[in-house]
């Protein structure tokens, strides 16, 4: 049973995490509510509506920045765990393939994909 | 690291590549384009003197004679490749020229390491290195609806193919317990029905890439839409690096075990010929009958593969050869004509003799190759080939494809018809780039002197397919 | 333990999900989410097998496979992108070229 110990503290501070920010925040901050303020916020899209909406083009371009990243954080667990016995052999390598994926970005950043159109 | 000076050197020379085209200013940045032909030309003359080197990473990648005939292979076909795209016209290739290279140069590269894996992981990985960039390279010209339409097709199909490829892959480690292509190889000797079925599925992914019958519908739309020198390189150099990957898949180390896929690959040969030769006959858009064309001579291909034998797969190596130079030298030709023409119709090449007598002598000579008459390279591949497959009894494979050889000869001797026979409707010469030019010349040459001197390739060919047995 | 056939039948059976959204769906988006679980089930009959071996090669070619899907997904979504700009809608059955 003390192999979820660990689990029982991780959950604890999880939900201590949520309470005590959003307690602070309430202490903090002015109050002044607003009906946009009030809305559901969906990342630039409206809220409430069918589904089957057209997305403004732009979310797909990051979004595929985003899947490299996430892609890139696939390799990046397997070889954290494995970094020490391996060596800074294996280090180099890695800084190597993120230097690849930085160059893909440098352009993607030279061509404008960043600016929100 | 010797082993791996080709890959090292193409990797350095995509990144000299993309520092050129961040540095790059203005409209025109073709300049980059020369930047990565003349790193190409660079890299096949080195690649010439190389010498077999030991495996590396342990086994997974091997600089044998195969990989390096192959390798030799692939760096001049793009080399031609990209002389022919230097000067192609459009914003997209004088404004986005350093991604057009880079993504050419990519798939080269995929295709070096696909010649050298003897891994399920590492040839997998190439596989897809290779082909991820053909995708976004077949809808370059974004604003086109034609271009990316035929770019989301050739897309879809080779994303299913990867997934096919993908879970055979899954079956085979399920059945071998291992990803080693030498582990395969000892296992396939006891049949295993879960390995073969494995076997089968990536057998159906690489049909789909070399675009062996029943798996070709993506090629006529995508050569149709597709840039033409790009096309050219595109119905060559993949095909080949496909070829050489099924010969390490299939053949490699399986000794008695290969006539297991006798019955598959002339099956799949005999669909391929019937079909590519037929669908070629009404088409009357050049692009479109070089595309069907193509397809037949892939399974012509798949006929020497059939033979599963050293002389079957060495006189594979050599048709990939003749086929490179025939092929692209074709498809460079339409696109000369094209550009002058503003058509890829048929109707384009008429009277072109009287009009740019080399030219059209050229592609006369690339026609004659690609159709198999004497003295011209394809001709040894195709008796070759025939004679590889006829020395392992399969007679009647040979028979059929001698006979569809002589309805190829009818569709290609029309382009000659026009060409030769046919009043031209002007008569200015057809303006032609220098560097295209150039291409055209050296699939000339090639084509000519394989098929005046064939020997010394023929006898590379069988010294390096000869370990794999 | 959940026996391995189990994962295989659960892999057989995404994979046959896949393959058959890509023959009869008419959305380039679908057809693509249908090659997207293909190549899932493949990931995961690599993971059943590698199971039963012990050995990591069968999981580590699972990584490749994953990045290679999100490469694809990368220049598939691109490629939409730009059909829709081109022709501003979206259905396989409408892309002239799309014939068989």
């Amino acid at each position: 049973m003390s192999a979820y110990l660990p689990v029982l503290i991780f959950a604890v501070l999880i939900v201590a995490f949520g309470v005590v920010s959003l307690a602070v925040a309430r202490l903090a901050r002015p109050s002044r509510p607003d009906v946009v303020k009030l809305a559901n916020y969906e990342c630039g899209a409206e809220p409430i509506g069918p589904a089957w909406v057209r997305f403004p083009v732009g979310f797909y371009l990051v979004a595929l920045l985003f899947i490299i990243f996430d892609t890139l954080a696939v390799f990046l667990f397997p070889w954290a765990l494995v970094l020490k016995p391996l060596g800074l052999s294996a280090f180099w390598v890695m800084a190597a393939f993120i230097g690849i994926v930085g160059l893909g970005w440098i352009y993607a950043y030279r061509e404008g994909v960043l600016e929100w159109k | 690291m010797i082993a791996f000076a080709l890959e090292i050197g193409v990797g350095a020379l995509m990144l000299l590549v993309f520092i050129a085209t961040l540095v790059a200013r203005g409209d025109d940045r073709r300049w980059v384009g020369w930047l990565a032909a003349a790193g190409t030309l660079a890299l096949t003359l080195l690649a010439l003197p190389l010498s077999p080197a030991p495996a590396q990473l342990g086994g997974a990648f091997v600089q044998d004679g195969l990989a390096l005939f192959a390798k030799r292979l692939f760096l001049a076909a793009t080399f031609i490749g990209l002389l022919g795209g230097l000067s192609l016209p459009g914003r997209p290739f004088l404004r986005r020229a350093g991604e057009y290279h880079i993504l050419v140069l990519a798939s080269l590269l995929g295709m070096l390491v696909l010649a050298s894996a003897r891994d399920l992981v590492l040839l997998f990985v190439a596989f897809e290195l290779m082909s991820i960039p053909l995708y976004i390279l077949a809808g370059f010209a974004k604003r086109e609806a034609g271009a990316v339409e035929a770019a989301l097709k050739f897309f879809l199909v080779g994303s299913v193919s990867s997934a096919v490829m993908a879970y055979g892959l899954s079956f085979v480690y399920g059945a071998v317990r291992t990803t080693s292509l030498a582990g395969v190889a000892k296992a396939m000797p006891d049949g295993d029905g879960l390995l073969i079925l494995g076997l089968l599925a990536v057998f159906g992914g690489f049909g789909f890439k070399i675009a062996a019958f029943p798996f070709h519908m993506w090629v006529p739309d995508t050569y149709e839409a597709a840039p033409t020198p790009f096309v050219a390189w595109l119905s060559v150099t993949p095909k080949a690096a496909g070829f050489v990957a099924l010969f390490r898949v299939y053949f490699e180390g399986m000794g008695t075990a290969v006539s297991f896929w006798v019955p598959v690959a002339a099956g799949l040969a005999t669909l391929t010929i019937v079909a590519g030769n037929l669908m070629a006959l009404p088409q009357q858009n050049a692009k479109r009958l070089l595309a069907y064309s193509g397809i037949a001579h892939i399974g012509y291909m798949l006929v020497g593969f059939a033979a599963t034998s050293a002389s079957g797969t060495a006189m594979v190596l050599f048709y990939l050869v003749a086929y490179v130079f025939g092929n692209m030298g074709a498809f460079l030709v339409v696109e000369a004509v094209a550009r002058s023409e503003g058509s890829e119709h048929l109707a384009a090449f008429r009277g072109l003799a009287q009009r740019s007598p080399l030219l059209a002598l050229a592609m006369l000579l690339f026609l004659l190759s690609l159709g198999g008459i004497p003295f011209v390279a394809g001709f040894w591949a195709k008796l070759y080939v025939f004679w590889a497959a006829a020395t392992a009894g399969l007679y009647w494979l040979v028979l059929l494809g001698a006979l569809l050889t002589v309805v190829a000869l009818f569709y290609y001797l029309i382009v000659a018809k026009r060409m030769y026979i046919e009043a031209p409707p002007a008569t200015t010469r057809v303006p032609l780039e220098p560097m295209l030019a150039l291409a055209v010349l050296l699939c000339a040459l090639g084509v000519v002197i394989l098929g005046v001197y064939p020997k010394p390739l023929v006898m590379a060919a069988l010294r390096v397919a000869a370990p794999l047995f | 333990m959940i026996p391995e056939s189990w994962y295989l039948a659960l892999s057989a059976v995404l994979f046959t999900i896949g393959v058959v959204g890509v023959v009869i769906r008419r959305n380039p988006l679908v057809i693509f989410m249908s090659i997207e679980l293909a190549l899932n089930a493949a990931n995961l009959a690599l993971v059943a097998f590698g199971q039963r071996t012990g050995s990591p090669d069968g999981q580590a070619l699972v990584f490749f496979v994953m990045a290679v899907a999100a490469a694809e997904v990368a220049v598939g979504l691109a490629i939409i992108v730009a059909i829709f700009r081109v022709r501003q809608r979206l259905s396989v059955d409408e892309l002239s070229m799309m014939r068989w």
